[in-house]
């Protein structure tokens, strides 16, 4: 077939990438508009103090969708990133106040839970072959079945570490640049984002699994170990779960082990929203934070407005399914 | 064979039948018939038109011109209902069931009997309609039986069977043996007999003589989208036949002139693989071009992946170089020198999303990071633009996502990545599928530079004066078997084709 | 982490090995939920009981609150066993009738609790008064707020019979009692993540608000937190107990809140169907009662013991 459509764009540009670009940039706009919007027609919307709120009701749902996107790309899918993120939160409460080991370790200590549990879902898939949306579905079981073992079914609080909350609520930002309130937990989710798309586009990590999702028997077929690439790739997103645990417990100053379910579809909706495939080998970081923008700023703004709960959830329905559209067409386009 | 088919007229008249798709011409006053309680092979190379002329006949697609004519009438078939409703079905060689069915669910799927006002599938009804129809063809298949569960010649006596539920009148079975052992072929052919009988007129596509032989009353051979020639099969000798579907002369053909040096590089021995692969032995020279003939089916793909370590083998040794060495997966293929270059370039051999460079680094990944995990995008785009320069990839940058590329600049991709990992055995699977005849110049003289280079190349085709063309050597498969060795500057289209239909030849 | 690990370790084979023998009374208890703090101080009060009474109970309940379906089953499963007795809190106080009334038939006793069941099935139920207790509550943020001024609500949830009670006994406690209070806002929020912005974004519409009532112990969190990171002055109630919302009512971001008495009811299902068994009668509903409680009181022994973290 493309026999005939050689050089068609003759351009250079790949076309996955502008297709992907595209579609960060329709988001971009859906973002800017409901901005718009909400501050025309939601009074007190657009303040300072509101611009901190939304980020900080997004830096959760920003990092899991991070965390979701390695995995998507490469072409699989992750439901167990909302429980994950528990366990590793309640980690670093076992770690911190039941263990009193400083700070350093307790973040580390949650990050490897994430990344081991997302490693041991990466060998189910990868050798036992389970298709990933079981072998996660599993996994989101495990993981909030292990989160109230191992804290006992109760909260573990973090009063005796008070530098945790450096990793969400305090703000590092506003005393080296006074009038930026902005809180670590945004800080963390943009850092987090950076790296993750320098990881994705500047790495052979990123460019093993964009090979994985985009033709996976191709990669094999080329010599690659793709098990071991699969495996990384659930390892990362473990790991970024783990971030997205420090933050939401650091918040909470407690890890809470009845939270998660549900914030993968979230994240997985962010995700999508953001422009990335669901069928893998396509997709951005920048498109995923746009998603959760996309989606904290309709929830803050409809609250705002004084708008049902429950419309706000009908409202999210309708974005996700228009994203996907916006996403077949532009991808038909391509 | 009932005597006399002429006497009497033909169900199925096709005149003057022109089809083109774009760029090519796949019919050309093409021509075939077929009488009531007849088998009449239609036999053909790859390619030649046969999948084509079916299609028309049982209305998937339309011809561009000429007359189908069903009893001696002006029929136009604008869809595979038309064809059905005219008693025109077809078996396809895979096999179209619904696997979580039952027989009879799947005989009457659409049309299911009903009862208690029209709301209930009558089940019962339905089973003992198919257990009749199942009499009819004296075969012992329970109606409620899963179809999931049976073998594959028995879901192809449910299809029959569903063919015959539509009163079949004609029925065109596509190599239906490919897939049975010789109890359940002798099966079928007694179920032949008995639709001929019953004057259910066949037609039978099949790339194996004996079988031609045993059941067919006459054969027509096609020959690149041409009508050649209408014969009775049992008087024609087999060579006449192969000669017919191999056609034209090699005068003008460029041959292979050179040939490998002495210096073995890959010596296969014993490689079996279930029914795929037996017994399969090979050596492979330094600077040699070592051609695989077959009809489709043979087990050249299998035995391939087989050495390149892509499937899993029962049984067999490889020598690489000499030295016994283990090639379980891909990996250790390439890491032995070892490149296959699928037919498939879409599916196996590129990531077609993404761009020219990372395809031609992908298998070379580990040269060109730093730091373990950065990519030195530089380096990569230096290398990967001077393979596009060495091996004359028209792309306009290196950025070009592979996908955009036409089919021979595709496989020049596929064989940089390869180069570029300093493999020096490259097996080519059907390396000109879908590349115009232009390119198809440039790829081949590409593989001669490669030979004389001292790489040493297996290519795969089922084009035989492609095989011709390169091969210094030549070896034919059927049915898993390498049935014979020739050598590539003396063999001929014929000798090939006889290899390549010896059933059982070597059986071991 | 050991002792945690020790006490969920015995929790589990409490849990496996309290496999029923005809020798021993034997009570399932069925909770909306297990993982909550609540359902583990209703379930400590229900060991307690079992304990002092010499009887065997087992304590489960669905992943959520929204799993009707899956605590059905629990609820067929415990029937099959044949206990002596049962006990039950319904998360849909009529879909889960008709199985009840299998139990009623085979003549076990049931006894609900949390939340009633719309039926004369259960001998009694041991529940909070949850209208008479947001009451409370409504009194409590209106007294702090000098009885007057903008308030608004985050409720747990739309649809159970505590989130309703709960929202009802609070709105219509201060439409009856408090004529210059005005409710701006309800909204609804299921954990503490989604109660913190969700009220953040209230705050944020209404920055005259003046207090807020957060109805369970998720809510209350989502409170606190939000009254902390928007550093709104406004005065925050809560509802049930756990160490963070206790912490925020010792350190003043919250004032008060309402406490259950979540040990109260589990002793009170336990204890009621021992009584059941000797032929006692009981009465339709014994509330197990409900307490204000704020920094005067916490450490009150009365409160204090039905306080959890």
């Amino acid at each position: 077939m493309s026999d005939t459509t050689m050089d068609k764009s003759g351009t250079g540009k790949p076309g996955f990438l502008s297709a992907a670009t595209l579609q960060k940039a329709v988001a971009f706009v859906v973002l800017i508009a409901l901005v718009l919007f909400f501050s025309i027609f939601a009074n007190n919307f657009a303040t300072g103090a509101n611009a901190v709120g939304i980020m900080q009701a997004t830096a959760v749902n920003g990092v899991l969708g991070v965390a979701v996107t390695f995995v998507i790309i490469s072409g699989g899918i992750d439901l167990s990133v909302g429980t994950m993120m528990t366990l590793t939160a309640v980690t670093a409460g076992l770690v911190l106040t039941n263990l009193g080991m400083p700070l350093p370790i307790g973040i580390l200590a949650a990050i490897a839970a994430g990344a081991f549990m997302g490693a041991v879902s990466g060998v189910v898939i990868a050798k036992l072959k389970i298709p990933p949306f079981i072998a996660t579905l599993g996994m989101m079981q495990i993981a909030r079945g292990l989160a109230l073992v191992f804290s006992g079914a109760k909260p573990i609080y973090f009063n005796d570490t008070p530098s945790y909350s450096l990793l969400s609520p305090e703000s590092t930002i506003s005393k080296l640049i006074p009038g930026v309130e902005i809180p670590n937990g945004v800080m963390i989710m943009f850092i987090v984002a950076i790296i993750a798309s320098i990881v994705l586009n500047r790495t052979i990590i990123g460019r093993m699994i964009f090979a994985l999702g985009s033709n996976e028997e191709a990669a094999r077929l080329s010599g690659i170990n793709i098990d071991n690439w699969k495996i990384l790739t659930y390892a990362i997103c473990g790991g970024i779960c783990g971030i997205a645990g420090l933050i939401v417990s650091s918040r909470l100053n407690s890890a809470q082990p009845a939270l998660g379910l549900g914030y993968e579809l979230d994240a997985i909706a962010a995700v999508v929203i953001g422009g990335t495939s669901l069928a893998g080998g396509r997709g951005t970081v920048m498109g995923t934070i746009i998603g959760a923008f996309i989606m904290s700023v309709l929830t803050n703004g409809l609250r705002v407005m004084g708008v049902l709960e429950e419309w706000k959830i009908v409202v999210t329905g309708v974005i996700i399914i228009v994203a996907v559209f916006i996403d077949i067409v532009l991808r038909k386009r391509a | 064979m009932p005597g006399e088919p002429e006497a009497r007229r033909p169900v199925i008249e096709m005149l003057g039948i022109e089809k083109s798709f774009p760029g090519v011409r796949a019919l050309h006053n093409v021509r075939f018939d077929l009488f009531p309680g007849e088998v009449h092979a239609l036999m053909g190379e790859n390619g030649a038109g046969k999948s084509t002329l079916m299609k028309i006949l049982t209305g998937v697609y339309q011809p561009d011109a000429g007359e189908i004519r069903v009893d001696d009438e002006p029929a136009v078939l604008p869809g595979p209902q038309a064809a059905q409703a005219r008693g025109i079905s077809i078996i396809h060689q895979e096999l179209f069931l619904m696997n979580h069915l039952t027989a009879a669910q799947n005989i009457f799927i659409g049309r299911e009997p009903r009862k208690a006002f029209n709301l209930f599938v009558d089940e019962d009804q339905m089973k003992r309609d198919a257990a009749a129809i199942f009499k009819r063809m004296k075969i012992g298949i329970d109606p409620g039986a899963e179809v999931g569960h049976m073998t594959v010649a028995r879901q192809q006596l449910v299809e029959i069977a569903k063919a015959l539920s539509y009163n079949a009148r004609v029925l065109v079975m596509d190599e239906p043996t490919s897939a049975l052992n010789e109890t359940e072929v002798e099966h079928l052919f007694a179920v032949i007999e008995d639709l001929k009988a019953n004057g259910v007129g066949i037609v039978y596509i099949t790339h194996k003589m004996d079988e031609v032989k045993r059941i067919a009353d006459r054969v027509t051979v096609m020959r690149d989208g041409q009508y050649i020639d209408t014969l009775p099969a049992a008087a024609t000798p087999m060579s006449k036949i192969i000669q017919m579907m191999v056609g034209r002369e090699l005068a003008d053909q460029h041959r292979a002139t050179g040939h490998g040096t002495t210096e073995e590089v890959l010596r296969v021995e014993g490689l079996n693989r279930g029914h795929v692969i037996k017994n399969v032995s090979f050596t492979l020279h330094k600077g040699e071009i070592l051609g695989f003939a077959g009809l489709m089916g043979a087990g050249r793909t299998e035995v391939a992946r087989a050495v390149f370590g892509a499937d899993p083998i029962d049984s067999g040794s490889i020598r690489i170089h000499g030295r016994e060495t283990r090639v379980a997966t891909p990996a250790d293929a390439v890491a032995n020198g070892i490149a296959y270059l699928s037919e498939d370039r879409k599916h196996f051999g590129l990531v077609t999303g993404m761009s020219v460079r990372d395809n031609i680094t992908m298998a070379s990944w580990r040269r060109y990071i730093s730091g373990r995990v950065f990519m030195r995008d530089a380096a990569m785009d230096a290398v990967a633009k001077e393979y596009v320069a060495k091996l004359r990839v028209k792309t306009p940058s290196v950025d070009q996502v592979t996908r955009l590329l036409s089919g021979g600049n595709q496989q020049k991709v596929v064989i940089g990545k390869w180069l570029l990992r300093d493999c020096d055995i490259l097996i080519f699977d059907e390396p000109t599928r879908g590349i115009d005849i232009g390119a198809k110049a440039e790829i081949y003289r590409l593989l001669e530079e490669l030979a004389a280079q001292g790489k040493s190349i297996i290519v795969i085709s089922s084009e035989l004066p492609e095989v011709l063309r390169l091969s210094h050597r030549i070896a034919v498969m059927c049915e898993g078997r390498i049935t014979g060795e020739l050598d590539g500057r003396t063999a001929t289209q014929e000798d090939i084709m006889t290899l390549a239909t010896q059933r059982n030849a070597t059986a071991a | 982490m050991k002792k945690t690990l020790m006490t969920s370790a015995l929790a589990l084979g409490l849990a496996f090995g309290a496999a029923p023998s005809f020798a021993e009374t034997y009570f399932p208890i069925i909770a909306k939920g297990f993982s909550h703090q609540f359902w583990q101080a209703v379930k400590a009060g229900a060991e307690e009981a079992a304990a002092r009474n010499g009887v065997t109970i087992t304590f489960e309940g669905p992943n959520t609150e929204a799993e009707i379906d899956k605590q059905t089953d629990i609820l067929n499963a415990a029937i099959a066993k044949n206990p002596q007795g049962l006990g039950f809190a319904a998360l849909d106080s009529q879909a889960q009738v008709p199985a009840l009334q299998k139990a009623a038939d085979a003549g076990i006793p049931i006894v609900a609790f949390d939340s009633g069941v719309e039926s004369d099935l259960p001998l009694t139920t041991c529940t909070t008064d949850n209208v008479a207790a947001a009451a409370a509550a409504a009194d409590g943020l209106a007294k702090a707020i000098g009885e007057e001024g903008k308030v608004a609500a985050v409720i747990h949830d739309q649809t159970s019979a505590t989130g309703i009670g709960r929202h009802d006994g609070f709105v219509n406690r201060i439409k009856e009692a408090y004529p210059k209070i005005e409710i701006v806002d309800v909204q609804y929020a299921n954990d503490a993540v989604k109660a913190t912005d969700t009220i953040k974004a209230m705050l944020q519409a209404n920055p005259d608000i003046k207090g807020f009532f957060a109805s369970n112990e998720g809510a209350a969190i989502g409170l606190s937190v939000a009254i902390k990171e928007s550093g709104a002055n406004i005065v925050g109630v809560g509802f049930d107990s756990g160490k963070s919302q206790k912490d925020a009512i010792m350190e003043g971001t919250l004032i008060g809140s309402i406490t259950q008495n979540p040990v109260g009811i589990g002793q009170c299902v336990v204890d009621s169907l021992v009584k059941a068994l000797a032929g006692e009668t009981l009465p339709k509903v014994i509330d197990t009662g409900f307490y204000w409680y704020d920094k005067t009181n916490m450490t009150d022994p009365k409160i204090a013991a039905v306080l959890y973290d």
